[in-house]
This record gives C-alpha cells, structure tokens and sequence, in this order.
C-alpha cells in the first residue's frame, strides 16, 4: 500500500517536473547583460505563467559557447559571436545599445580629444598630455584584457582596428579601470557611459570630436562610439516547438517598446534610438 | 557499573578477533544478550561503514587530483596537436615556448613573458620573504620573551588567513599611489616590484610558521652547548642552529614559493597585467634597465589565465594555449610539492 503510493508520488513528480520542463528557458551569458534580462524574464513570467525563465551568469563567451552547443536557449553576450559560432547557424538578437566614453585622472588638463588624438594616444604615437594641450605629464593607458568586449569596442570604434600601444596597463573589471584611472596621474581609459556616471567625483569624462558622451548625444546620432548588447538562440537546438515559442515571445518582449523603456534605468539605452542610424559594429 | 563498561571495553578487541560472537569462550555467559554485546556488534559495523566512507573520501580526492591533470593535460596539449574539437590550428612547441610575443587576435601566441613573469615575481618575493621569515622565526623561537612569543604566533596564524583578495585591494588603492607618488614623480607602479612585495608580505607568515617550529624542535643542547663553547648569541645562530635547521628552513621557503607562484588575485590587482612587457623592455633605451623592470606592467601565468580563461570560446587555439599554461602552472606546483618531500625527508638524514 504505502509502496503504491509512494511509486504514485513519484511518478506524478516526474510528470510535473517534466511538463516544466518543456516549458523552461535557460539564458546564459554576459554578467553585465544579466540584471536587465533578469527584469525582463520577472515580467514576463508574470504575464506568461507557464513559462519559466532561469537566468545566469558566466560571461559573454561562455553564454555563446553555451547557445551553440545546445547547452543554453538563449545566450547574452556583450561581443559578437565568432566566425565559427555564426557558422554553426546562431541567430543574433540586438536588445539594448550601450554607450562609451573616454575617461581620464582629473588633472590631465584635456577635456577633449579629435578622432584622430584619440586613435594616437592608444596606438602610442602620443606619449604626453602636452601633444594635446594639456599638462606635462605622461600618458598613462589603462585599458582591458584582449578577451574583453569593452577592449573589441575600443580597438574598432578609437583604434579603427590597429594594435594597442604595447605601453599599457590591463585591468581585468570596469572597477580596477575606474579605480586605477582615478589614483594614477596622467591616466587615460575608456568605459560604458554609466560607469563615469557612478564617478563623476573621481574620474573625468573626456569628449570624442567635441561632443560629450550622454544618451541624448547617442540618441540624436552625434555621438558615435556604442555597442550591442547581444542576445543568441540556436534555432537548430531549440527541439521542442513549446519552447521555441517560449522563447521567441520573451525576445520579442525584451524589443518591445513596453520593455525597452527599462532599460535607461540600468544605464544601457534602447535599440529603437539608434534603429536609424548605421549600425556600425 | 565501572565492570560491565570495563567488560565492555575489553571484550570489543576479543569478540571480534575470535569467529562468532555468540559463543565466544572468553565472553562472560552473562555478555551473550548484554548491552555490552549489541553494543560492540554495532561498533563492528559502525567500524566497518566507517572504513568504507575514509576510503571512499580518500580515493574520491586521489581521483579529483588525477582527473584535474587529466582535464588540463586533455585541453591543453590540444593546443599542440590537431584534435578533434579544436576550432584553430595547432600550434609547435617553439612558438609558444621560446616566443615573446602575445596577441592572441593577431594569432601569435607566445607564452615566455607569463613565464618569465612568474618566475620573476615569485624568485623576488622569495627573495624578500625568506631571510625576513627565517629571521623572525629566530627571534621568535630564540630570543622574544613568552608573552611576545605568544603574541607574535598568534599574528602569525591569523595573518595566514587573511584572504588574497584584500592583499590586492589594499596594494592597488593604497600602496600604487603611494609608491608612485613619493618615489616614481607620479609614473605608474605597477610592476614586478609592488606584486613582489605584496606577495613576500602574504608568504612571510607562512614561512614564519614552519621556520619557528624548525627552530623551536631543535634540541637545546645544540644552543647551550655552542654558547658553553664561547660562542655569542649570533655565533650560536648563524653556525649552528640555522645550518641544523636548514632542511625544515628549506621546506618552509619552498612552501612559501608555493604560495606564491599560485597567487593570482592579489598579484592580478598589482601587477599591470601587460603581456607585452618583454616587447617593451627590448623597445626602451634606459641606462637602468633592471630598475625600470621593477616598474614596467608585466603579467604571470596566474593573472593571464584568470583574465582571459572565462572570455574565450571553447575549442579556440587561444583557449587550449590558456590551458596549456594551466597545465605548465600545475606541473610547477608539483615539482615543488615534490622538492618540498625530499627537503622534509632530508632532516631524517
């Protein structure tokens, strides 16, 4: 009797867990990327009750890795995939534009740099705050490890994809860059908008070709410097119908105009602004 | 009531010795449905899971040791060879090993500056830590009153504990400015110099610990009779008691080397993380060069491979060299893990 019942239990556990199942979309990837789509996942399991989405962490790669072997359903990463990932059929999603800025120790005395400065101070054709009418001082470049996005940005958009001077210092997180930018004179970096935002009292915000980085600048198109933040799936690996729809409902819930209002508040800016600019990345 | 515990103890050993328990001839007829009885049946079998679980716990880490080199070995070596799985070509042993130059999106992949890096900070550290350690350790072991011999043991254990990662914290935002600023006219001081005098500061106590413990087994004989002798306080030291301790000195160095090679959170905060630097070095005209090296950003093992391991795609020739350096950063480990046994077996000697 009691072993009847208890095989009961059992078996109508299993069944449970595996109509959840069916109904479960992973996301993994980006850390960065990760609280904004976690908001979105909140809202929409609110809306959509037979649906559960698990989001996690393990960086950018790791979430594209992940989509392309089937071991996610979707993918968030701050870098485009690589050639070989693109080849194995994974289709990307661009959910938010995420602006950067150049940022210096306050007492370089620059409070702009040309196109042109920029791209020397980084190759290291520049070596003194003096060659762009500042102090006497040298140039210090902080900048992040070669597997980094932010770095991927900053080599295509200020280098225009020539090599780092081979006189830097690399600091692996946004927060050893602001830090180091902010106790080591004559220091120079480049980071997402709200990070400069967060230290406006340590750091200073240098402007690219005259404008100053903010949203509006982005938004109106005279700010050029931004990236993607990505989202992949695997249409191949996705199986179940139940779970494709799942999951192309929650994307197209982060796209909507509904969503994206979200995202100012966690410093990234919404894809619609720059729909019709060029997109440049 | 003190018998029947007595009994009870004695008749464990005996009982399970001798066959069956029911019979046994020495057990007091009383014993067959005793307390006493049960209770060593059940200690039989508690003995018996219990062997099971250390066993099974033993062989559960032997294999985890096993199974880690297994991984890094499997992944790494794929940098080498063409396996299946990989994405990018395989590598030959020159380029990596004998090459200075690393960017890895330009694809070239040579690993030399992270050796050297390591090697580099680890040898200078150990340079500033072990004569400080083992000198302390005499003053500590020799020479400082109880009280402050207490004291200084207990700082000592609890400096041990103090993790990496507020090591780092506090030489990036306290000791590179400080540097910088007093000594350097405000260039930057990252470099080998910072990172190896925050990591002598994490392997002193280590060192501290087990050079105490080398001089404080040392038979007083040795001390009294050097000095009975004629010889002075530091005659004593320096000619008898350092030399009879050196085995144990050498392992607690060794020990420390350990440590420090491993590190890579506090290191990674100070260091600079530059993997070009040997590139930049060759490219600079100063008179003094060694002086500048302490102060040129360079990277080690451990810093590349926490930066860059989680970024790279699986399967990458990128990826597989991060493993490949795993790999080499293990086999180090070993060899001083194995350096240290032969040390420690020498004091026998």
């Amino acid at each position: 009797m009691q072993i009847r019942f208890l095989a009961q239990t059992i078996l109508a556990g299993l069944l449970v867990a595996a109509a959840a199942q069916a109904q479960t979309v992973t996301v993994m990837g980006s850390t960065a990327l990760g609280p904004i789509v976690k908001k979105a996942a909140e809202d929409y399991m609110k809306a959509h009750p037979g649906v559960q989405i698990a989001v996690s962490g393990g960086g950018s790669m790791t979430g594209l890795n992940q989509v392309t072997s089937g071991g996610c359903n979707i993918g968030i990463s701050d870098v485009y995939a690589t050639p070989e990932q693109d080849k194995a059929g994974i289709k990307n999603y661009n959910i938010v534009v995420q602006p950067f800025t150049l940022i210096a120790h306050p007492g370089v005395g620059v409070k702009n740099l040309s196109n042109q400065q920029a791209e020397q101070v980084f190759t290291g054709k520049i070596k003194n705050w003096q060659e762009v009418g500042g102090k006497n001082q040298k140039i210090v470049r902080v900048i992040r490890p070669e597997s980094s996005g932010t770095r991927a940005v900053q080599k295509k958009e200020i280098l225009h994809d020539q090599d780092f001077s081979k006189d830097v210092l690399i600091q692996d997180s946004t927060g050893a860059v602001v830090t180091t930018v902010a106790t080591t004179p004559g220091a120079i970096s480049f980071v997402e908008l709200e990070h400069l935002e967060k230290n406006k009292a340590r750091i200073a915000g240098i402007a690219y070709n005259g404008v100053a980085c903010s949203n509006d600048a982005v938004k109106s198109g005279k700010y050029p410097v931004f990236s993607f933040g990505h989202a992949y799936t695997n249409p191949a690996k996705l199986g179940d119908p139940k779970v494709k729809q799942a999951v192309e409902g929650f994307l197209a819930y982060i796209l909507s105009h509904e969503f994206q209002q979200n995202v100012l508040k966690a410093g990234y800016l919404p894809v619609d602004y720059v729909k019709s600019l060029k997109t440049k990345l | 009531m003190p018998d029947v515990l007595e009994t009870s103890l004695t008749a464990v050993p005996a009982n399970g010795v001798g066959g069956s328990l029911a019979d046994g001839p020495s057990a007091p007829p009383a014993a067959a449905e005793s307390p006493a009885f049960r209770h060593s049946r059940l200690r039989r079998l508690t003995d018996r899971w219990a062997h099971l679980a250390f066993l099974t716990c033993s062989l559960l880490v032997v294999g985890l040791i096993g199974g880690i080199l297994f991984f890094l070995a499997s992944r790494g070596l794929a940098a080498f060879w063409p396996a299946a799985g990989n994405t990018g070509r395989a590598l030959s042993l020159s380029e990596v090993f004998l090459s200075a130059d690393w960017s890895p999106s330009s694809d070239r992949f040579g690993i030399l500056p992270f050796i050297a890096g390591s090697l580099g900070v680890t040898g200078l550290a150990l340079l500033i830590a072990a004569p400080t350690g083992t000198l302390t350790a005499v003053f500590i072991a020799k020479m400082a009153p109880p009280w402050m011999r207490n004291l200084m043991r207990q700082v000592m254990d609890l400096l041990v504990g103090i993790p990496s990662v507020v090591y780092g914290i506090f030489g990036l935002t306290v000791v590179l400015p400080l540097v910088s600023h007093t000594w350097l006219a405000d260039a930057p001081a990252s470099g080998f110099a910072v990172s190896a005098v925050i990591l002598a500061v994490m392997i002193v106590p280590t060192i501290v610990s087990l050079s105490t413990d080398a001089f404080e087994s040392l038979p007083s004989s040795l001390d009294e009779g050097a000095q009975a002798l004629g010889s002075s306080r530091w005659q004593a030291i320096w000619h008898v008691l350092i030399p009879a301790a050196r085995p144990r000195l050498l392992t607690a160095a060794v020990l420390g080397l350990g440590r420090a090679i491993g590190e890579a959170m506090a290191v990674q905060m100070v260091i600079g993380n530059n993997p070009q630097w040997i590139a930049l070095m060759r490219e600079s005209t100063d008179r003094a060069p060694f002086l500048r090296a302490l102060f040129t950003p360079a990277a080690t093992l451990t810093t590349e491979l926490v930066q860059e391991l989680p970024n790279t795609a699986a399967g990458s020739t990128w990826n597989n060299v991060l493993f490949a350096m795993g790999l080499l950063l293990y086999l180090l480990t070993m060899v001083l893990i194995l350096a240290t046994r032969r040390l420690g077996r020498g004091k026998e000697a």
